[in-house]
């Protein structure tokens, strides 16, 4: 059993259910081979860097896996089948510190890549 | 066949400063890293990462920020992980 990190970009029209419908996919993977998910994280719509199939944002999900290293396959090739997953990355868990709370969910007041959850709500 | 040694001795013929006197005012470089005993760089520290990718977003090179090898190779691997996911820009124009 070895440590990743996966992370998946999708299509920034998905709704929440069919996002968590992908993380259960990655998820079913992970458990049936014997291992186990140490860690979700959403971090919604982000402005992109720059546009991906002519889309300006992007839906970001991260999660923390325990499983053998076969599973890593499989996840890998799922991804690729969905073409609602714009951009994706599996890596090896380098440090500890990753099973916290990643950088990205760090509270910063004026950050101007992110978008603010209430824009254009205002009074 | 026609000389080919031209521009063996050119560069000596040009009046250089003396070399010394490049270096005098020259800060001490330390890596930002190894100063802060960081191990791990993550690619999904945007902010970080974007203090190495000035401008045009070209990788900062080692000559000038003065990060030791060790550590701008992880800078590097952080940057065109990022970079692969949209998180920070491969140009900016």
């Amino acid at each position: 059993m070895l440590q990743y990190e996966t992370i998946f970009m999708t299509d920034p029209n998905l709704t929440d259910e069919e996002i968590d419908a992908i993380a259960a996919i990655v998820e079913s993977i992970t458990t049936t081979a014997g291992g186990k998910v140490l860690k979700t994280e959403k971090w919604g719509k982000r402005r992109l860097a720059y546009p991906v199939e002519h889309r300006e944002e992007g839906i970001y999900t991260l999660m923390l896996l325990e499983c053998p290293p076969a599973q890593v396959k499989e996840i890998d090739r799922r991804y690729r089948m969905n073409d609602r997953i714009l951009r994706h990355l599996t890596v090896r868990m380098e440090d500890e510190s990753q099973l916290g709370p990643s950088p990205m969910m760090r509270p910063r007041p004026a950050e101007r890549d992110e978008i603010p959850p209430d824009a254009g709500i205002a009074p | 066949m026609g000389r080919r040694d031209g521009g063996s001795s050119r560069g000596d013929a040009k009046g250089r400063k003396p070399f010394k006197r490049k270096f005098l005012f020259r800060k001490k470089k330390f890596c930002k890293f190894c100063e802060e005993k960081l191990h791990f760089i993550d690619y999904k520290d945007v902010r970080l990462l974007q203090g190495f990718v000035p401008e045009r977003s070209k990788i900062f090179p080692r000559r000038i920020s003065g990060t030791c090898s060790k550590h701008q190779r992880k800078v590097m691997r952080a940057i065109k992980r990022a970079r692969s996911l949209a998180l920070i820009p491969f140009t900016s124009d």
